[in-house]
């Protein structure tokens, strides 16, 4: 007999697109956390762990991007989505707010529009300005994909990965992984987002009590970025944990651990805290 | 003659040991271990069966503040976990407070004197604080067979091995399919001409990932600790992520399931024995058990499996509850432990004089899982609502040591006399933990096990949540649940 959680559906309309997201947890003394999963992700594909678990504990609220009409995708598409969802979903008082990725991005943007409304924020494995070695990564993916190349799902699980995570599996193990991956136009157009992010401007000014998370081997978005995030935002706080980008697999526990601790007491730590790893 | 102390620990296990190491290390002296047996290691030192090891990663499965580079596998051998044990008593200038030899009869709160009064084997000792380390899994179980007096051949329990048999090419029953016997079968089928298992229910297997470690590995291990950090952390964190199949996520426990059936598909080929070894329950509301030996064990020519339970034992004959008859020579029973009513409870009377077994007629109750209303200054280490499905036990035995040394600080700081948990404070924590435990698998999951507690339908044991949790909740001492007072606490 499994548990079968209970949860809603829900749905806006956004620029003329159809936004869905879902909703589970009891309302509590916690806010309600809303989670923006990252590039080519989606609620079960990044958050698969973090959403049932976190409903456990407090309402969850988690969206699903659209593609917007349109040639390109911007981040105020995205921006407008999670806004969107927002205003349905807790139309009064505050809420957590966090972000995977190209999520936090999109979720730090979001912090800086909405002033009071996101209470806390939580920025996963995000960043602040592309870099060179962003482009450079970003590149070498646009040309495979321009062939159409058979490689690229291995080459962005490669890239995802930690070098310690892929050593507990097989070559084979890491392909049968890679070959779930699925392309689409939508996905290109995110791929293309990512080459032009600067939100440097807009986090000067969020006024959320931040927590930035950082991966300590990540390939794709090196840590540095989170540390730029952390000294940008004014309340922020920093953890690390040892993974590759995709901490939301690798290391699914312990993120939960993060976010399950900032959501309940999000001033255990005081702006500039490093909070220190739990050793086990 | 009356031995007095401060602080009393019963047991030397990794609970007893491990508190009495930080009593050390945070200066203080005045306190006494009593240990019924002859050595430290509790499990590690009375489970010495063939194929013993631990199924948590030795580096994890160690105390945090003592790390062992030299650990020869990913799961070492019981007689490793043993010596390591050893080592940390010897190296840490335990073993001068421990008594041996000396098993506790009868502790009882003495009102007038604030004082714990503590029979044993070896005489009376009193102390102000008493804690208990005396483990949950630490008294065997054996199942009450008919005529069991009458079998001719040689009978022992897996927790008390008898080496001195001579097992070679022996007809061997082995009853159980728990996490002992499961050790125990591969090692028994090398050595037995015929085996018999008596398997009341299937187990949930999945492999081992067991290698040994390198001369160089453990060589790095010696010169940059840090590595020995990084592989606790990994090991930590990939058990944890499993406390969503306990969660009973259908996704999660899924996977867990496509990897048993796999596991069980690959190494057992014979459909009937296939069909006879597979469970009737939901995984992981038993402990999900990992072995790369024990299905081709299963599988081997001379074993049979028996799908029910030993019944009786007449005309020399092992008999099952199907009615199959078997001729054994040897039955080891490894049928686990006294898990749900521990008898050190039997014997711990508090300022009611009533026992903490009778006290807990509807299962074991504790706030925080470590203090109990009416029974002062006493801290239960490894007692209700501690156990976990997924991860390393004394990873939970360090959080409640770390509890108890806060209350030691603030008792000493406050010189208090009597510390006592307020009742609604308990109250409102088994509360909590009724509520954390509904839809997990333990509840939900449709088996008997011994993680229910039969009177009352509680999970009683089990620690409802991720370990990480229990320390962020359980790892800190919570004064405000507590009546401290230097004079008598009032009745209520
Ligand atoms: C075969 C086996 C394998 C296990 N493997 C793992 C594993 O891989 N990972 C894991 O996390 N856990 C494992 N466990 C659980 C294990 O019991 C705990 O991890 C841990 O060893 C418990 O330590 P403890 O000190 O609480 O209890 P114990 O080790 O049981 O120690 C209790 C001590 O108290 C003494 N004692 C009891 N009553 C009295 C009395 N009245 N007077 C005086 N002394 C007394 C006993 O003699 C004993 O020395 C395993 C258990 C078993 C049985």
């Amino acid at each position: 007999m499994l548990d079968d959680q209970p949860y809603r559906d829900g749905e806006v309309t956004v620029g003329g697109v159809a936004v869905r997201y879902r909703v589970a947890g009891p309302d509590n003394d916690r806010l309600p956390l809303v989670l923006v999963h990252g590039t080519a992700g989606s609620i079960d594909g990044h958050y698969g762990y973090i959403f049932p678990m976190m409903a456990y504990r407090q309402k969850v609220i988690a969206l699903d991007w659209s593609e917007p009409a349109g040639d390109t995708v911007e981040l105020a598409d995205l921006v407008a989505q999670v806004k969107a969802v927002i205003e349905a979903e807790v139309p009064n008082g505050p809420v957590t707010l966090m972000g995977y990725s190209l999520g936090a991005c999109v979720a730090a943007k979001v912090a800086a529009e909405m002033g009071n409304k996101i209470k806390n924020l939580i920025l996963a494995a995000g960043w602040l300005k592309t870099d060179t070695h962003q482009k450079m990564r970003n590149d070498v993916w646009r040309q495979l994909r321009d062939q159409d190349s058979a490689s690229i799902t291995q080459y962005m699980t490669f890239c995802a990965f930690s070098p310690a995570f892929q050593n507990l599996k097989t070559l084979d193990e890491m392909k049968a992984a890679a070959g779930m991956l699925k392309m689409s136009a939508f996905v290109d157009k995110q791929m293309d987002l990512n080459t032009r992010i600067d939100i440097a401007a807009e986090c000067e000014t969020i006024t959320a009590k931040t927590l930035v998370i950082g991966c300590t081997f990540d390939m794709m978005v090196p840590k540095h970025h989170s540390k730029q995030l952390f000294g940008a935002i004014e309340d922020a706080r920093y953890a690390e944990i040892p993974s590759g980008h995709a901490v939301v697999h690798e290391r699914a526990a312990e993120l939960f651990h993060y976010v399950d601790r900032f959501s309940a007491q999000p001033d255990q730590y005081e702006a500039g805290a490093i909070i220190p790893a739990q050793k086990p | 003659m009356t031995t007095v102390t401060e602080i009393l620990i019963i047991g030397t296990g990794f609970a007893g040991l491990g508190m009495a190491i930080q009593l050390k290390r945070t200066g203080r002296d005045d306190f006494i271990a009593i240990e019924r047996a002859d050595d430290v290691g509790g499990t590690w030192r009375d489970n010495h069966y063939p194929g013993i090891a631990c199924d948590v990663p030795s580096h994890l499965y160690s105390y945090s503040y003592l790390p062992n580079p030299d650990w020869t596998r990913v799961f070492s051998p019981g007689p490793e976990i043993q010596a390591y044990i050893r080592k940390c008593a010897e190296d840490e200038g335990i073993l001068p407070h421990i008594h041996f030899h000396t098993e506790m009869l009868k502790s009882t709160w003495d009102e007038a004197k604030k004082r714990w009064v503590v029979e044993t084997s070896k005489g009376t000792y009193e102390a102000k604080i008493l804690i208990t380390g005396t483990g949950h899994l630490a008294d065997g179980h054996m199942p009450n067979i008919e005529g069991l007096d009458g079998f001719e051949g040689d009978v022992f329990h897996s927790a008390n091995w008898d080496h001195s048999v001579d097992l070679e090419g022996k007809r061997i029953g082995v009853v159980g399919s728990g996490a002992s016997a499961i050790q125990i079968i591969p090692e028994m089928q090398k050595l037995a001409s015929e085996m018999v298992v008596f398997q009341r229910s299937a187990p949930y297997m999945i492999p081992r990932w067991d290698r040994e470690y390198t001369e160089g590995e453990r060589r790095l291990c010696r010169r940059d600790p840090s590595v020995i950090d990084e592989m606790r952390s990994e090991i930590f964190w990939a058990g944890e992520f499993n406390f969503a199949q306990r969660r009973n996520i259908p996704r999660f426990l899924n996977e867990a399931k496509a990897l048993a059936v796999r596991h069980r598909e690959d190494n057992v080929k014979d459909p009937e024995l296939r069909a006879k070894l597979t469970p009737d329950y939901e995984i992981g509301c038993k402990r999900l058990l990992i072995s790369n030996t024990y299905y081709p064990a299963m599988s081997a020519e001379n074993t049979t499996l028996e799908a029910s339970a030993l019944k009786k034992v007449e005309n020399g004959k092992a008999i099952a509850a199907s009615g199959t008859e078997y001729d054994l020579d040897v039955l080891v029973f490894a049928t686990g432990f006294e898990a749900v009513r521990p008898p050190f409870a039997t014997r711990i009377f508090g300022s009611e004089g009533i026992s903490l077994d009778a006290h807990w007629d509807r299962g074991m109750q504790a706030y925080d899982s470590i203090a109990v209303n009416g029974y002062p200054n006493l801290f239960i280490i490894n007692g209700p609502n501690t156990g976990l499905g997924h991860n390393s036990v004394v990873y939970i035995i360090e959080a409640q040591v770390d509890y108890i040394l806060g209350a030691l600080d603030a008792i000493e700081s406050q010189k208090v006399e009597v510390i006592e948990v307020k009742r609604e404070a308990e109250d409102a924590y088994m509360d909590k933990i009724d509520r954390m435990s509904q839809g997990t698998v333990w509840l939900a999951g449709g088996c008997k096990s011994w993680y229910v507690d039969d009177r009352s339908g509680r999970l009683t044991l089990v620690w409802p949540d991720f370990a990480h949790s229990f320390r962020d909740e359980n790892g800190t001492f919570h004064p405000e649940g507590y009546m401290m007072n230097s004079a008598p606490v009032a009745a209520e």
